[in-house]
């Protein structure tokens, strides 16, 4: 018991630096920043007099909202382990009685924690910024995106870990941005493209369709603005453990990359 | 009991040609200032690598402080300062050391007060609030001897420890190593710095190309052969060659 509470500090210890990385480097004031630019325009005009022009704006909200989750999931994640390796401080974190498994579960869980505490930031400001426009949202389906967003970013952090251990950092950067927006834009075309496609191509495509992670199940964004109902709760609890396993079965190749990186 | 026992350790990296350690024994004692010297390339940081427990050797074993190097309960006992590390440069000297304590399962109450005891000793105490990204090199690498010092180690291991500090610095960390001989703890350092290396070392051992030309007292190494270390050095590189 004692060594489970030791180990859990250990990974909680290494949490902690990346989300305090994250806070001191400002970037989430950058990302609230640059949406407060893009946004304000957009609060103060209403330029045709339509009604219900918070629907817009909401849909603009939530979409840098993704945006800025993706970067800054994509950002923190993505550098965990290369700065490590480039300060040369991962020798002596390794000399600490820490084990490689609890390194790697402190850096996803930091780059998770410190995604997930600037996404609560920006989901109230979005609530805010609908109240001040005078929308009316369901609370219910803004809590089951936010949540939804959660299992997003977790499963976008955890893929971003795995690959820095495998990729140089802007190759990492670059694959995840390419697979969340790919798959976000086009995954749910997946399965339709495939059927349509003779057997030899449609193999392929079979084959991402099974193997890339669905970041599309997690975006709830037009529930949202539209007011259409919340997923229902057995759909919910299937997508919530299709991102578990997704991000354990990541995390299962990343400590054993960790366990065998040449140091 | 040896502090460091190595016994018939050969290292073979993956594509190179000759092995990085070729059948290397070396022990250490406990209690006493031991010098790890040799030329670029000899293996001193490989074999620094296995003793902390990085990776295991290709064949022959490491023991230390009687345990495995790659059990954290072992490593709990060790400190390590190495020879380049910019630690985090947003973090101020007191919260890196509060970080390493954490992990070393300090507790909070004894975090704080070991961290201002070393801060002081390593003279960063007017600094300890300061980002570590403004610290100069020297600065930087009192802090790493205060973060290796933190968990009070029985066995401290440095790996080029002078590289970058003034002289009063390195007047200090001699000071800090005569310290921890009197305290009973063991050192174990490697350096380039020959002239440090016969000012504190208890023994020596001279590395060249995997394996162990000398090992003893600076007397015993220097054999009839007389001059300071730096002219025992060359000679035992020489006829290693030879």
């Amino acid at each position: 018991m004692n060594g489970m509470r030791g180990s859990l500090q250990r990974i909680m210890a290494l949490a902690r630096l990346a989300v305090v990385d994250l806070f001191r480097r400002r970037d989430v004031s950058v990302a609230l920043l640059l949406a407060a630019v893009a946004l304000l325009p957009l609060l103060a005009f209403n330029f045709f007099g339509v009604s219900g022009v918070w629907r817009y704006v909401g849909e603009v909200t939530l979409l840098l909202v993704w945006i800025f989750s993706i970067a800054i999931g994509l950002g923190v994640a993505a550098r965990q382990f290369p700065a490590e390796f480039d300060s040369r401080t991962i020798y002596p974190l390794l000399s600490k009685p820490v084990r490689r498994t609890e390194i790697l579960l402190g850096k996803f869980l930091g780059a998770f924690l410190a995604t997930a505490s600037a996404l609560c930031l920006f989901y109230v400001c979005f609530l805010l910024l609908l109240l001040l426009k005078g929308g009316g949202v369901d609370p219910v389906v803004v809590a089951q995106a936010f949540l939804f967003h959660l299992l997003f970013v977790m499963l976008l952090t955890a893929m971003a870990v795995t690959g820095s251990l495998i990729l140089t950092p802007s190759a990492n950067l670059t694959v995840c941005a390419l697979a969340a927006a790919g798959m976000l834009l086009f995954g749910e075309r997946l399965a339709g493209l495939a059927a349509g496609l003779p057997l030899a191509s449609a193999i392929p495509a079979w084959a991402v369709h099974a193997l890339a992670p669905h970041m599309e199940f997690f975006d709830l964004r037009l529930r949202v603005v539209h007011g259409w109902p919340p997923v229902e709760w057995p759909a919910s609890l299937a997508v919530a453990a299709y991102a578990l396993c997704y991000t354990a079965a990541l995390l299962l190749l990343a400590d054993r990359l960790f366990k065998r990186k040449k140091l | 009991m040896d502090a460091v026992r190595i016994e018939s350790v050969t290292k073979l990296y993956a594509g190179a040609g000759r092995p990085a350690l070729d059948g290397l024994d070396l022990a250490v004692q406990r209690g006493e200032v031991f010098g790890f010297l040799g030329p670029n390339g000899a293996g001193k940081t490989t074999t620094i690598k296995m003793i902390l427990g990085f990776f295991a050797p290709t064949s022959g074993s490491v023991r230390v402080l009687d345990g495995d190097p790659q059990d954290p309960a072992t490593r709990r006992r060790i400190g390590y300062m190495p020879e380049v590390a910019n630690y985090y440069g947003y973090l101020s000297a007191c919260e890196l050391l509060a970080f390493y304590g954490r992990l070393c399962g300090m507790a909070p109450e004894a975090i704080r007060r070991r961290s201002g005891e070393l801060l002081e000793l390593v003279g960063l105490q007017d600094a300890g609030k300061k980002p570590l990204r403004l610290f100069s090199k020297g600065m930087m690498q009192r802090a790493g001897i205060a973060q290796a010092l933190l968990h009070d180690p029985e066995l401290l291991i440095l790996d080029e420890p002078l590289t970058g500090l003034d002289p009063l610095a390195r007047i200090q960390l001699r000071d800090i190593i005569v310290m921890l001989r009197k305290q009973g703890r063991t050192v174990f350092f490697s350096s380039h710095e020959l002239s440090e290396a016969e000012l504190i070392c208890d023994r020596i051992g001279i590395l060249k190309d995997g394996r162990l030309c000398c090992c003893g007292g600076i007397a015993e190494v220097a054999g009839d052969g007389a001059g300071n270390l730096e002219r025992i050095f060359l000679r035992h590189i020489q006829e290693a060659k030879g």
